[in-house]
């Protein structure tokens, strides 16, 4: 079976919970299709980068997909009857991946620099040996 | 002027040569830790988009073509996600 990722977006008067009911709900047509969903995230109320359908946010939710094409077609029927479903993107992926995306995690991890170590640094700067007393008088 | 002149820079000599050789940076999204090219991530994407929601050519981001293309396809992606603007006024 092939790997997908795929994102939709709920209208933004629907309450949180209506959105999990949706999860599962899209979740519930993938397994019957003899696929497997192995990860559902949740991004929350987002802005919108424009409008859509006169809604300024939007819920995001992204499911991974494990599963054959007639699981992802049934899906995708699905999601384009649901009134809710603002807009929806399914892509194939190599490999799905088992952490949080990007999404979930971009607040911690700043961009990449651990192969140059942090920034700044201290411009080569070394204190000064302490003078001792004793070095000037001899 | 002609277009064949307007692409040449406007400091290089008669002689139709540059009028430095700056050395070209490497792609930075080749190496071998460099951050996955993904849809989601916004941030990343946001280094190759101008302020005006353009996609940067790779003439000026120094991509190899190929990862030009995969940053191409992904802004795309998160363009149609709402996730960045096709256009900001």
């Amino acid at each position: 079976m092939a790997y997908y990722e795929s994102v939709f977006i709920a209208r933004q008067d629907v309450t949180p919970q209506q959105v999990e009911q949706m999860a599962e709900q899209f979740a519930g047509i993938v397994s019957a299709q003899g696929g497997k969903v192995t990860k559902t995230e949740n991004w929350g109320l987002r802005n919108l980068a424009y409008k859509i359908n006169k809604n300024r946010k939007g819920h995001y939710v992204l499911m991974n997909l494990d599963a054959p094409a007639a699981a992802v077609h049934e899906l995708e029927r699905n999601l384009r009857i649901n009134e809710d479903v603002l807009r929806f993107m399914t892509v194939t992926v190599d490999e799905l991946e088992n952490g949080p995306s990007v999404m979930m995690r971009k607040s911690d991890d700043r961009y990449e620099r651990d192969d140059r170590g942090p920034r700044g640094g201290d411009r080569g700067y070394r204190p000064r040996p302490a003078r001792t007393e004793t070095e000037g008088d001899e | 002027m002609s277009a064949a002149e307007v692409t040449e820079t406007p400091s290089a000599p008669a002689t139709g040569r540059r009028a430095y050789n700056r050395k070209r940076r490497s792609c930075p999204l080749s190496g071998k830790n460099a951050p996955k090219i993904d849809y989601k991530n916004t941030r990343l994407l946001g280094q190759y988009i101008t302020d005006g929601g353009k996609i940067i050519p790779a003439r000026i981001s120094g991509l190899c073509a190929g990862k030009q293309r995969e940053i191409a396809t992904a802004i795309k992606r998160a363009r149609f996600m709402a996730l960045i603007p096709y256009v900001v006024y």
